[in-house]
């Protein structure tokens, strides 16, 4: 680049009169370019030339990189370049070659905001995205949308005589009416003059959004989750209520057994106790996202409805309580010896009345996560929290939120 | 702005960590075969605690509401799972003080008093509720308003600050 614009530096000194933009243009170029065009025509020839043998140092690697806007509006200085066209043939190559790129990427700029462009483009543009953000983005927008008449090649001389640099044959181009824009997953054509009226509404933050954001892998996320907990709800209801089964059956009839049931079900107890408390810990979770337990008055109000989730969630803590207070009975049973063995924490009467209690207390659980489990899948799409973390506050998204809603 | 490709690193990085929490509240109680392996699932827990705090505190840090002054703001609106990281923290520390305590000269005995079983529910029930609150935090802060300037923090800022905000406000 360095060695580049060195030899450009010594090429302007040789050709005087060429005409240069005046550098305080540079900023606001993008702002309003069509109005822009009308004052540049008039600056003189002579005294262009002298700012432009000033700035050539300052100016001639930049003017690399802002070939798109720049390069259409030397149209009408075009009498005083069309003399010297054939000497300046490898700049204007280069610049037009890059010109043409530009020209490619500006329909991804449109569609897809200004982070979709190709990363070499990125370079090139940087000068542009920082006039960008000191302009209100709605004239912006606009602007880019809209066609610009420089860029519609009408009159046939220009091609005629790029003709013997290129090989390709450019045509004439002119503008198309429909613009195709992204929306939900599809592509749909839509008028152009009508997507600028609707993009005006637009805050600037949709300027800047690249297609995959942090909030959509959250909302991934979330949604991942959700899908754990809906397994989670269904297999701790299966569990508790195979647990219960067990229990009874190794107690015998009117717990008549309970020596069989803690000599067998000894092994089971601990690790039953800790899967419990894992999936426990998961529905709970999931339920509380699912009301948006973190709003209090929200939850409180909706448990104060009845609503179905609502009371899930809570029997679901209730559930955890009431299983997490029975570790102790748990260790108790995993640590089983008989009486008859020395320090054994099982005497001879106690059996019935620690083990009473804690089959009670399963029972209990069993049935509390079986109905939390029912209640939930009465409604198993709701999600609160993904309603109001992802789209209550957010009136910049108008049409996002209802994208989101629609798919869930 | 926060990179897409950033925050998904650090939101598994976050669940990662909990996930592990969950499984060493689990499961720990039947790893207990020798007192060691308690002791180290417990330092590594307790480690991933602390981790899980310095990540929230740094995505803090990194948002536009903090760069823009609005600690207040952002803590008040995550004050809750700051405060249950804490609460939960110190709980579980002790519980896992008092645990190796008692089963350091053997780690197959009955240990359970009413005390430590209180402990125990406390401690079990807020990591729970930690779980669920970090996690809604840490997906939160994926949203991107948190990363500009827009109408919404405006509006906050209007809200969180009394009249007298605006001169402060220029004084920034």
């Amino acid at each position: 680049m360095r060695a580049d614009s060195g030899a450009r530096l010594e090429e302007g000194h040789l050709r005087p009169p060429r005409a240069l933009p005046p550098v305080p243009s540079q900023d606001d170029i993008p702002l309003s370019r069509p109005k822009k065009k009308k004052p540049r025509t008039k600056n003189t020839p002579a005294s262009a030339s002298l700012e432009g043998l000033a700035q050539t140092a300052g100016r001639r690697p930049s003017e690399g990189s802002e070939p798109s806007t720049k390069e259409p509006k030397e149209h009408p200085e075009a009498p005083v370049q069309r003399r010297q066209k054939k000497t300046r043939l490898p700049l204007e190559l280069e610049t037009s070659s890059t010109q043409k790129k530009s020209s490619s990427s500006s329909v991804l700029r449109n569609e897809n905001g200004v982070d979709a462009e190709p990363a070499e483009e990125a370079v090139i543009q940087k000068p542009r995205r920082k006039t960008k953000k000191t302009q209100p983005a709605e004239l912006q927008y606009a602007n880019e949308l809209g066609v610009e008449d420089e860029d519609i090649i009408t009159d046939e001389q220009t091609p005629v005589e790029q003709q013997s640099v290129f090989t390709a044959p450019t045509g004439i181009s002119q503008p198309v009416g429909k613009v195709f824009v992204e929306k939900s997953r599809r592509f749909h054509a839509a008028d152009r003059s009508e997507l600028i009226k609707t993009t005006e509404n637009i805050d600037v933050s949709m300027d800047m959004k690249p297609s995959w954001t942090t909030r959509d892998v959250a909302l991934t996320v979330h949604r991942a989750f959700r899908m754990i907990g809906l397994f989670s709800h269904g297999f701790l209801a299966g569990c508790a209520v195979w647990n219960i089964v067990v229990i009874y059956v190794l107690a015998g009839d009117q717990l008549s057994n309970l020596s069989n049931l803690l000599q067998q079900y000894k092994t089971l107890a601990y690790p039953f106790q800790s899967l419990l408390y894992l999936l426990l810990a998961l529905s709970t979770i999931s339920a509380f996202d699912r009301i948006d337990f973190a709003k209090i008055s929200v939850a409180i109000r909706n448990f104060l409805a009845l609503d179905p989730t609502a009371l899930a969630s809570f029997l679901y803590f209730t559930a955890l309580i009431l299983s997490l207070s029975q570790q102790m009975t748990s260790d108790r049973i995993h640590l089983y010896t008989p009486s008859s063995v020395n320090g054994s924490l099982w005497e001879a009467g106690i059996e019935e009345q620690i083990l009473q209690p804690w089959i009670v207390v399963n029972l209990v659980v069993a049935l509390l996560v079986g109905l939390s489990w029912l209640f939930l899948s009465y409604r198993p799409g709701m999600d609160l929290s993904e309603e109001l973390m992802f789209s209550s506050e957010v009136e910049e998204y108008p049409d996002k939120d209802k994208e989101i809603k629609a798919s869930s | 702005m926060l990179q897409t490709s950033n925050y998904s690193l650090v939101l598994s990085l976050q669940f990662l960590l909990l996930s592990y929490d969950l499984f060493v509240n689990s499961f720990s109680e039947l790893l207990r075969k020798a007192p060691v392996i308690q002791l180290v699932l417990f330092i590594i827990q307790d480690m991933a605690v602390l981790f899980n705090i310095i990540i929230i505190f740094l995505m803090f840090f990194n948002t536009f509401v903090f760069q823009a002054g609005l600690v207040n703001l952002l803590f008040h609106k995550f004050k809750g799972t700051i405060i249950l990281t804490a609460v939960y923290f110190a709980l579980s520390i002790s519980l896992h003080v008092w645990v190796m305590n008692l089963r350091w000269k053997n780690s197959n005995s009955f240990i359970w008093t009413d005390g430590l079983q209180t402990l125990f529910v406390f401690q079990r029930l807020a990591a729970v509720l930690y779980c669920y609150f970090y996690k809604r935090t840490a997906v939160r802060l994926g949203d991107p308003r948190f990363y500009q300037d827009s109408l919404w923090l405006r509006k906050e800022f209007m809200t969180s600050q009394p009249p007298k905000g605006s001169p402060s406000d220029q004084r920034m």
